[in-house]
């Protein structure tokens, strides 16, 4: 089967599917390897980009879905009027920082760091299914480990978590005295590699 | 100096704490502890006094912010490694804050990323049910789906009873084997015998041809008629026997 061949398939399975499609999945279908089925999933997807088109693929955790282009909102919403997911707290939005970029991470761990503790914002977020539990770490105790799932990296538009922009060197630039806004602003802008 | 600023806006201690090193514009490696302190402490106050429940952790680093402020009027003891000078009481306190503001930039950088991605739209899933043909479909349904449901059972129910008002008329209106049979005997009052061919000439549709050949059978049977046949596929030729006339209606 060429790849032209695999990706028209692959067309009409995002279609049809909806969902977000694994690599691993689809590699079956074709019975070729996961890797390459990863590869030509990007590739379609880069022909999605390139064409410039209004229907866009978004991959998140090697699996891809069909979305629209973020430019066409503003006739979507002039013509329909989607549901309005309701938006993250502060405090969620803390935690689930902590744990994006420390994970595997313990709740002591992100109470330590925020100063405060956090079961309630936690349990909120793991019944939105951002985040799992990953196992129990080794120290006393036991305590349960936390972990980002790839509903996460869909809902803040992350293809893996190697997306995640770096937060290291913010605070040092803003260590001579001009402490009013954090120096993140710009650098924290959205890579390069992703779409939206 | 006093900030109308409310507690229950920050989402912790340090959310607190930032915000007023922040306000003063002082450095966080160069925290003026006695003035941090104070304040601190003045927003605590006017919080317990709003009765504001107030998270104990606000309390605990206030004690650590009076900790340090104490040990900062006094020479340090021990000695920082990695500077060979005396410690600062503050560097515990200005790493923890450091880390903070590291997650609670990235958590405006999420928070960003929320708001773009408000503008991406997915498809949800369409119903898929009728290719993974799952039966207990109906158990997972929402209110909603369920009276649908009903009603399209409803609908279903008024046209299969529509088509068999339909289908019973039509076979009202097509001929029984008795009431053929009752023809066929008219037909061959008075004859000595008549060919199939005749009786079908009236009605020589599938359906009539059918019903005859059937009430021959029948009649047949009954021994009111006698049949014969010169070869396969020829023609057939009816003789009426001889019946008592009681019978005849």
């Amino acid at each position: 089967m060429t790849d032209q061949k695999i990706k028209s398939a692959l067309e009409s399975l995002l279609f049809v599917w909806g969902e977000p499609l694994e690599a691993k999945a689809a590699a079956e279908l074709f019975d070729i390897t996961p890797a390459e089925m990863l590869r030509i999933m990007r590739e379609l997807k880069a022909e999605y980009d390139e064409r410039g088109g209004g229907i866009r693929i978004a991959e998140a955790d090697k699996a891809f879905r069909l979305c629209t282009d973020p430019e066409n909102d503003d006739y979507i919403t002039r013509f329909v009027t989607p549901v309005r997911e309701k938006r993250l707290s502060q405090a969620a939005l803390e935690v689930l920082a902590v744990i994006a970029y420390k994970q595997p991470v313990t709740k002591s761990e992100i109470d330590q760091i925020r100063g405060i503790r956090s079961d309630r914002v936690l349990e909120g977020l793991m019944r939105r299914g951002l985040v799992e539990e990953r196992g129990r770490s080794a120290a006393i105790g036991r305590p349960i480990l936390y972990g980002t799932t790839r509903q996460f990296l869909e809902l803040f538009g992350f293809e893996s978590l190697d997306g995640l922009p770096e937060i290291e060197d913010a605070e040092i630039l803003a260590g001579d005295g001009q402490l009013t806004m954090p120096a993140g602003a710009e650098q924290l802008e959205l890579g390069s590699g992703t779409e939206v | 100096m006093s900030y109308i600023v409310r507690l229950d806006v920050f989402e912790g201690p340090f959310d607190l704490l930032v915000y007023l090193i922040e306000h003063a514009r002082m450095s966080v490696y160069d925290i003026r502890i006695s003035e941090i302190t104070a304040q601190y402490l003045e927003y605590v106050s006017d919080m317990k006094n709003a009765r504001f429940e107030l998270a104990q952790e606000f309390m605990v680093l206030a004690a650590e912010l009076i900790d340090i402020k104490s040990r900062m009027l006094i020479p340090s003891e021990t000695i920082d490694p990695e500077t060979g000078e005396p410690e600062d009481p503050r560097k515990a306190l200005v790493q923890r804050i450091l880390e903070y503001k590291r997650f609670k930039e990235a958590a405006s950088m999420l928070q960003e990323r929320e708001e773009l991605m408000q503008h991406v739209r997915f498809k949800p899933q369409e119903d898929l049910s009728a290719w993974t043909g799952e039966e207990d479909e109906l158990l997972k349904s929402s209110t909603e789906q369920f009276v649908a449901a009903f009603e399209a059972f409803l609908l279903r129910r008024r046209r299969l009873d529509e088509m068999r008002r339909t289908y019973e008329r039509a076979r009202r209106d097509r001929q029984s084997i008795e009431e053929r049979s009752v023809q066929i005997r008219t037909m061959l009052r008075g004859r000595k015998s008549m060919m199939f061919s005749e009786m079908i000439e009236s009605d020589p549709s599938v359906y009539g041809r059918v019903i005859t050949f059937m009430s021959l059978l029948e009649l047949l049977s009954e021994g009111r008629i006698d049949a014969e046949q010169r070869e396969r596929y020829s023609d057939i030729r009816v003789i009426p026997k001889n019946i008592p006339a009681e019978d005849e209606i």
